[in-house]
């Protein structure tokens, strides 16, 4: 087992550089003057990793910067899409983890200077710091699908960052007449929330069903397969015959260009109009990711999964969604257990030891109607080739009603446990 | 150099079952408590750990283990640990 792990250990940390922190940060312990860990987004990712290197090393002075003063999870946001929680429920501030003793700072981080371990922030601030978390979840490439742009946003809504578009998507499905047709725009991979399109198509369905049942649900994707794809299915099957039509790659499906005034999409077959039409972007890692140099050229972050740390840039941590995990998807859960790992290496590394061995998981709940929810999960380790899964899966098919319900309650729980977890 | 070690580390791995190295137990059960929280989290079905009896908690996590309990995802879940793992997390997080 010893033998196991050193090998290991050493095999990774040769190409891994972790005796830089070390000789940064032990002169600071050392002399007794707390080391400064900075955290720059307060989602799932960043609010974790703040809360975190707080709780295992007191003595570390943590700032989480945060331009909003309320988190509006996307977790949950397609429920309110759909009408079965409120706005305010997927609504959090910071007064919780403020309260653990993280130093909250209301604003937008769009400078890093690297080699002098500094972020500027936009007004004004330096901070300076021995490690950086960045946790900026995604930036949406509108311009990525021809006829799409920030203005178009607001015709046509992405709602994959919850908020007012969230509201806005509703509000357009609650304008829509009956009979009318709403058309979903997926993106292909890699993205936020794998499931998220499809689970945004039940809740759609659960309120057109009980409001404007003659209305009909047209998924327009250019991936040939799609996460808990026979789940999906199976649920629109059993909830909403006839309502939801996906057309995949093979069929056409990828969407080449949209049109805001006339409301159509344009796919591999011709041109398709819309009542309400949901266009989910292309997506890249957000900004300051780019901004610090450590995105690769697709736009997302490779890490070291023994720690989280950029392989481009020393003393940067970077989770969640911007980062590339391997085979742990884009997801909240995903972004809190990474977060999670990455505190616990820093801390060692400000401690002046190696990175502890990290364990990773993931669950992601889907709720298409009301007592009905089904999940996928997943345990990962870090080798040497990135994060594996050790094991995990989908709910199963063809499961009792009551195992639905029982998971539709269970994702709730799960929510009410993760923002525990990462903000409270 | 660099090779030789992960080859190394490779083999070691490929014995022991699981491609990874073995975390600690408490890093390992960060993980559980996201679902399983503590009271103030305010969940309504799933269970807080820290009344759970230990003994129970193990014959529980074995019984979902083996697919002999009923379970929507623990079976999933309860796969990626070893018996001895299994038994620490319910040693630690459990009631004794």
């Amino acid at each position: 087992m010893t033998t196991r792990r050193t090998l290991l250990g050493g095999g990774l940390a040769l190409g891994a550089g972790l005796a830089l922190p070390a000789t940064l940060a032990m002169p600071r312990l050392a002399r007794g003057a707390s080391p400064r860990v900075v955290v720059v987004g307060g989602g799932f990712g960043g609010g974790t990793a703040a809360k975190y290197v707080k709780q295992l090393l007191p003595a570390a002075e943590v700032t989480l910067v945060e331009r909003d003063r309320q988190f509006v999870t996307c977790p949950f946001s397609n429920l309110v899409i759909g009408g079965l929680v409120k706005m305010e429920q997927i609504t959090h501030g910071y007064d919780g983890i403020a309260k653990r003793g993280v130093k909250v700072v209301h604003d937008e981080a769009v400078g890093v200077d690297a080699g002098a371990r500094k972020v500027t922030l936009k007004g004004g601030t330096v901070l300076e710091y021995e490690r950086l978390v960045l946790s900026p979840g995604i930036d949406l490439n509108h311009e990525g699908l021809p006829g799409y742009s920030e203005a178009a946003a607001e015709i046509m809504p992405h709602a994959w960052k919850a908020g007012p578009q969230t509201l806005l998507l509703r509000k357009q499905l609650e304008a829509m007449n009956d009979g009318g047709t709403v058309i979903i725009v997926a993106p292909a991979n890699p993205f936020r929330c794998p499931p998220g399109p499809y689970e945004r198509a039940g809740m759609i369905a659960w309120y057109l069903k009980k409001n404007k049942p003659k209305s009909k649900i047209l998924i327009f994707d250019p991936k040939e397969t799609f996460s808990k794809q026979a789940l999906f299915f199976e649920s629109y099957e059993a909830l909403y015959p006839g309502m939801i039509q996906w057309i995949g790659g093979k069929q056409g499906g990828k969407v080449e260009k949209v049109d805001p005034k006339a409301m159509t999409i344009e796919a591999g077959f011709g041109e398709e109009k819309g009542d309400v039409i949901n266009v989910i972007p292309p997506q890249r890692a957000g900004r300051i990711a780019q901004v610090a140099g450590v995105t690769d050229e697709k736009g997302w972050c490779p890490i070291k999964p023994e720690s989280m740390e950029s392989t481009k840039v020393p003393g940067i941590h970077v989770v969640g969604d911007a980062c590339i995990a391997g085979a742990m998807p884009k997801s909240g859960t995903a972004a809190n257990s990474q977060a999670r790992n990455a505190a616990a290496a820093i801390v060692a590394a400000l401690e002046g030891k190696p990175a502890p061995e990290p364990s990773f998981a993931n669950t992601c709940y889907s709720v298409v109607a009301e007592g009905y929810g089904f999940s996928v999960t997943g345990v990962y380790g870090a080798t040497a080739e990135g994060i594996k899964e050790i094991a995990g899966g989908v709910s199963k098919l063809k499961a009792p009603a009551k195992d639905r319900d029982l998971e539709a309650a269970y994702a709730f729980d799960w929510y009410r446990g993760v923002m525990h977890d990462a903000l409270g | 150099m660099r090779t030789q070690l992960l080859t190394l580390a490779a083999i070691g791995l490929a014995v022991a079952g699981p491609a990874v190295a073995a975390p600690s137990v408490e890093t390992i059960a960060r993980d559980c408590v996201v679902c399983h929280g503590p009271k103030e989290a305010g969940q309504v079905e799933i269970p807080t750990l820290a009344n759970y009896p230990a003994k129970k908690m193990v014959e529980m996590l074995s019984g979902f283990k083996a697919d002999q309990k009923p379970a929507t995802i623990m079976n999933r879940i309860t796969k990626a640990f070893s018996d001895e793992q299994i038994a620490a997390l319910a040693d630690l997080l459990g009631k004794k």
